[in-house]
């Protein structure tokens, strides 16, 4: 195996563990909020104001970990497209 | 360097292999026979100069989980399949492969290989004798019953099998990962639920060590036509606790399962890993190996 394969291997392996890590991160981030949130939902006063700020919270958890991933993605293409050189 | 990266490679090969076959990744290791630290090539003008005075009785070693040939080496540099070049005139093979796969889909690659190799040897083959450490001792057996059911041709040259440290009966620490993974996965957590996954990660090959080869959907038995030798380690001189946790990895049990007591060595205060590059477990493979099949 040519040092550039193995390099290569060694890319993708960081991106497919960044990739899954990410999503799996995002999962438990919004399941641990989620828990508070319902709480807080299931008090009449405060439900709409409380499943706003969810729904901004998930967003905001899911709009960070989309860019992690498109960024790791686009490096590893890169990097795949340099080793292959 | 380059034992360090090979060392390197074949742990994540047994970590996560499946998956670097899976995905293709360079890094997934093809099962070839090594030599010096390279893969050489099944072709009869490879075998003859890695071998020039190839004799008519090969020895193929195969490693265990996350393992390579450099396992049954000792610290002098010989290893079990040097010494019986040099005590009994045995041609000496090493097998290396990716020990994350599923222990069947290794045996349907050895049982390829060998067939191979019976074709490209550079004389005609009289015995081929199997070595197996851990793992290495169920592809084995995995190679014979899949060269069983295809009546391969390798497979009546095989006369003797021998197994150092292989958790026939499968290997307890697999079982308790297992058994903490349902667990883990069970609680309405999701930090526990995140640990579980990432314990699940674990290879096929890993998980296929929890039962051995005794799992009843798929029995894999021993096949009478060939004597088979079992070697086990004991880490303890206490016959109870020994029959329980062995050699650390394997019990005694699972590793002298199914054999005759004529065929079977148990060696006292010998872990796992050590089994593979021990003068005790090499002594009485001259023994046995010495005598007629």
């Amino acid at each position: 195996m040519s040092s550039r394969a193995r390099w290569r291997g060694l890319s993708r392996i960081v991106t497919e563990a960044i990739e899954h890590g990410s999503r799996a991160i995002e999962e438990v981030q919004k399941e641990g909020a989620a828990r508070p949130f319902a709480v807080l939902e299931a008090i009449p006063a405060l439900s709409l104001p409380a499943s706003l700020v969810h729904g901004a919270h998930d967003a905001a958890v899911s709009g960070t970990h989309t860019a992690i991933r498109a960024v790791n993605q686009a490096v590893g293409v890169a990097l795949d497209l340099l080793l292959r050189e | 360097m380059a034992r360090g990266l090979d060392r390197a490679l074949s742990i994540l090969n047994g970590a996560l292999g499946q998956h670097l076959a899976r995905t293709r990744n360079p890094l997934a290791t093809e099962m070839a026979l090594f030599d010096a630290g390279a893969a050489l090539p099944l072709e009869r003008a490879a075998l003859s100069r890695a071998h020039p005075a190839a004799s008519a009785r090969a020895v193929v070693l195969v490693h265990g989980l996350m393992g390579n040939e450099r396992d049954w080496r000792f610290s002098d540099g010989s290893d079990y399949g040097q010494r019986l070049a040099t005590d009994l005139h045995l041609t000496p093979l090493y097998v290396r492969y990716n020990s994350g796969l599923a222990i069947a889909e290794s045996g349907a690659q050895l049982s390829q290989l060998l067939e191979r190799l019976v074709e490209v040897y550079p004389r005609p083959l009289e015995e081929l004798i199997l070595v197996g450490h851990s793992m290495g001792g169920l592809v084995i057996r995995s190679a014979c019953h899949a060269a069983s059911l295809a009546q391969a041709g390798w497979l009546p040259l095989v006369k003797r099998a021998f197994y150092v440290a292989t958790p026939h009966l499968g290997a307890p620490l697999e079982r308790v990962g297992r058994v903490v993974t349902r667990v883990l996965s069970a609680i309405d957590d999701p930090y526990t639920r995140l640990i579980a996954q990432v314990a699940e990660l674990r290879s096929d090959g890993i998980k296929d060590l929890g039962d051995g080869l005794r799992d009843a959907r798929h029995p894999v038995p021993l096949l009478p036509q060939i004597a088979h030798y079992l070697i086990a380690g004991s880490l303890v001189e206490d016959p109870y606790l020994a029959a329980l946790f062995g050699d650390a990895m394997v019990s005694v049990r699972s590793a002298t399962a199914g054999a005759l007591a004529d065929r079977t060595l148990v060696v006292p205060g010998v872990g796992h890993t050590t089994l593979a590059r021990h003068p005790a477990v090499y002594a009485q493979l001259r023994t046995w190996l010495a005598q007629a099949p």
